[in-house]
């Protein structure tokens, strides 16, 4: 039987085809994206700063993560038009402090607004009052606005640095801001100190923390989904850690074996906006759990020793992640170096005729921007977002990532929430 | 106000849109006091009665309607066209709020299809929209995306019965009679007409070099802050100008200038007085704006 299931509340909506045998379990699961606004194209023809305003419209929750590849993008093609252009640590840390508040407020907002959302609809119980979760995510968001100006929709990062010249006014404000955040995630997320967490993490007992996290994972051993989900296991990070992980081996990557695949969507003749992404010519999970297996953080690492790419070992590298976040962003607060320069002008862009690529790991992996210039002016732009890599559409044979992970479910409801623990965003994939 | 008033209903739809009004909205503090006074029939991540599917087919009235995105004939909604859904919705609104400068004006998404794609009411300038008839009932909120705090306190006059007074485009003029200028930090800059000579640091005006639009961009952020604690230009970052029908325009980073002036001068001020003003500021050398504001921060 075909049933086609709209999937709302993923930052737009997707269509997930499912063909399903007798007893109603899942034999395929064809993804598709519905909306599709041109981006590229809107890009081309205009200078190539204008792309630090107008790439982050790609999507309202990782609009920031657009914006820094986007920064990065230019400063590839300034050296590799012949001028290096480094930036200052203290730029550097800015940038890192801003890109890592979005990718918390990101997975605060998942696990409140979707995961324990949508797996109560399926047990039948109350929808939760996410509202303190939100507060929380406000205040992230007010974290990277103090250096950033606003959330969303900056523009604040510029090849060469960053617009802004912080004092110890702001970081002070920003540690304090990042103690509530900490709170939060100790008391609510977790149900324990992050050092009980990492203890539970370690010895497997994760469905007894007694907080929201827990709550979401004993809701995944009700529906019997934890051990679900099951994908190729095989993970790629283009952004800050670059690498490959397959079968318990780590490699470096090679960004030339990138290409994007276009043969479903409409333009050729498909019946899909979206493009595969694919690395030397095969699907690999990019996000959370590929990161935490490509810096062989040890809790998620034997996590997945012992159950493999489950629907337990993705929702805890993503809540992981946030634990992980907020120590490395009051680090970077700590040893913020406020007398160095924020910004070392660069040439005129107007000067400049050449190509660049900057990849940066976003909320839900390696998101990747490409351009070509000449005098400035952009002549081409490509952008290449994380969830192209996870929610690609194979063929039944030989499927994508979340289309292996959802085959096999029991009924169409569990394979749509097993979906979701990819965290799927529609404006990104179509852009 | 009576004093225990019947929850608001609001139907909260997408056009073609990033999301961004919609996480922008999420970030009011005060999100909590807000749903306690107000229902959402639908919206796209907040709980509410109907789901997308259901919203398209029942199409149900509402106090207000609220369109984030901008406006294509034959973009679906759970397979619906928007012009079966939007017109339909519409009609059986108390309130309409146009939320972001796509639903607007058309903004950046109407660059990929300039003839089709426009905002409900307005395409950039002219009422040519389909819901144009609807002007009355039609509150515009512009801006890329929008301070929460512009649509709550639509929201709350509303709530309270309360007229609000708009300018030509239906923009609440409390929030947008004044200009982003208004309540920067660099104004003294901009008086004694000193440009900043590079990015990155706290001194000098954005306006002569850099491309900010501030001193003709209708919007409080200087006023309201964003996040409660910035804004673009508190940051160093130049004003887009993302509140206005001419939003995105181009080359935003840099300033066109005119006789060493910039070509745009500040709203309402005649060119030649400005040329004349700029000339008269420049002749004096203040040395306490021409130096670092903080010394020992580099």
């Amino acid at each position: 039987m075909i049933t086609h299931e709209l999937i709302e509340r993923i930052e737009g909506e997707a269509v997930l085809d499912f063909r399903t045998d007798r007893e109603g379990r899942v034999e395929e699961a064809n993804i598709r994206f519905l909306h599709f606004r041109g981006m590229e194209a809107i890009l081309e023809g205009r200078n190539a700063l204008d792309a630090l305003v107008i790439a982050p419209r790609v999507c309202g929750i990782c609009g920031h993560s657009h914006l820094i590849a986007a920064a990065r993008m230019l400063e590839n093609l300034y050296q590799n038009g012949g001028e290096a252009l480094p930036i200052t640590s203290k730029a550097y840390a800015i940038r890192e402090i801003t890109r890592l508040c979005e990718v918390m407020q990101n997975h605060i907002k998942w696990l409140y607004l979707v995961m324990l959302h949508e797996s109560g609809k399926l047990l039948k119980l109350e929808p939760p009052s996410a509202l303190k979760a939100l507060y929380v995510s406000s205040k992230i968001n007010q974290l990277c606005a103090l250096f950033s100006g606003q959330w969303p929709h900056s523009s604040y990062a510029l090849p060469g640095g960053v617009t802004c010249d912080p004092t110890h006014i702001e970081v002070m404000q920003a540690l304090k801001i990042l103690s509530e955040v900490e709170g939060f995630v100790r008391e609510d997320i977790l149900g324990c100190d992050v050092q009980a967490y990492e203890y539970t993490l370690s010895d497997g007992s994760l469905l007894g923390l007694s907080g929201d996290f827990g709550t979401l994972l004993r809701r995944f051993e009700e529906l019997e989904l934890l051990e679900s989900g099951k994908s190729y296991g095989r993970y790629l990070a283009l952004g800050d850690e670059i690498g490959v992980w397959e079968k318990g081996e780590r490699s470096l990557a090679d960004l030339n074996l990138v290409r994007e695949d276009g043969s479903k969507s409409f333009d050729q003749g498909g019946n899909m906006y979206a493009k595969n992404a694919l690395y030397g010519g095969e699907f690999y999970e990019t996000g959370p759990l590929a990161r935490a297996m490509l810096t062989n953080r040890t809790g998620i690492a034997n996590l997945h020793n012992r159950y493999g790419d489950t629907a337990l070992t993705r929702l805890s590298a993503r809540v992981d992640e946030v634990v992980v976040i907020l120590a490395r962003v009051e680090e970077l607060l700590r040893t913020l170096e406020l007398s160095e320069a924020s910004f070392i002008p660069p040439e005129p862009i107007q000067t400049l005729s050449a190509e660049g690529v900057g990849i940066v790991e976003a909320p839900r992996g390696s998101l990747i921007h490409r351009a070509r210039i000449e005098k400035g002016k952009i002549t081409a732009y490509s952008i290449i977002t994380p969830t192209q890599w996870n929610l690609g559409n194979g063929t039944a044979t030989l499927p994508g990532i979340a289309q292996k992970a959802m085959i096999g479910a029991d009924s169409i409801a569990k394979a749509s929430l097993i979906f979701r623990t990819f965290d799927v965003c529609s404006v990104c994939t179509t852009h | 106000m009576p004093s225990n008033p019947a929850k608001l209903k609001i139907i909260w739809l997408q056009g073609i849109t990033c999301n961004g009004n919609t996480h922008s909205f999420l970030n009011d503090p005060s999100l909590g006091r807000l749903l306690e006074s107000v229902e959402f029939i639908h919206h796209p991540l907040l709980a509410c009665t109907l789901n997308l599917s259901e919203l398209v087919e029942h199409l149900p009235a509402s106090d207000i309607l609220i369109i984030e995105g901008s406006y294509k004939a034959d973009f679906e909604r759970a397979y619906r066209r928007m012009d079966s859904v939007l017109p339909a919705l519409a009609a059986k609104a108390e309130h309409i709020v146009s939320l972001g400068s796509c639903a607007s004006f058309g903004g950046i998404f109407k660059e990929a299809d300039p003839e089709r794609i426009s905002g409900i009411v307005f395409d950039r300038e002219k009422a040519l929209g389909p819901l144009a008839e609807m002007m009355p009932k039609v509150i515009t909120l512009s801006g890329c995306p929008v301070h929460p705090k512009w649509l709550t306190f639509v929201i709350d006059m509303i709530r309270a019965g309360k007229a609000i007074s708009v300018d030509e485009f239906r923009r609440p003029k409390e929030l947008y009679a004044y200009l982003v200028h208004n309540g920067c930090l660099r104004n003294e800059y901009f008086e004694w007409k000193v440009d900043s000579d590079r990015f990155g640091t706290k001194e000098g005006c954005l306006f002569y070099a850099q491309g900010c639009q501030a001193p003709f961009t209708h919007g409080s952020c200087n006023k309201i802050l964003w996040n409660e604690v910035s804004s673009k230009t508190r940051s160093g970052t130049p004003c887009f100008g993302c509140t206005e029908p001419s939003f995105p325009k181009r080359e935003l980073f840099s300033t066109k200038t005119y006789m060493s002036i910039p070509a745009e001068v500040p709203l309402g001020v005649p060119k030649r007085s400005y040329l004349a003003l700029t000339g008269a500021a420049k002749s004096f050398h203040i040395k306490r704006l021409e130096e670092r504001l903080i010394d020992d921060n580099a």
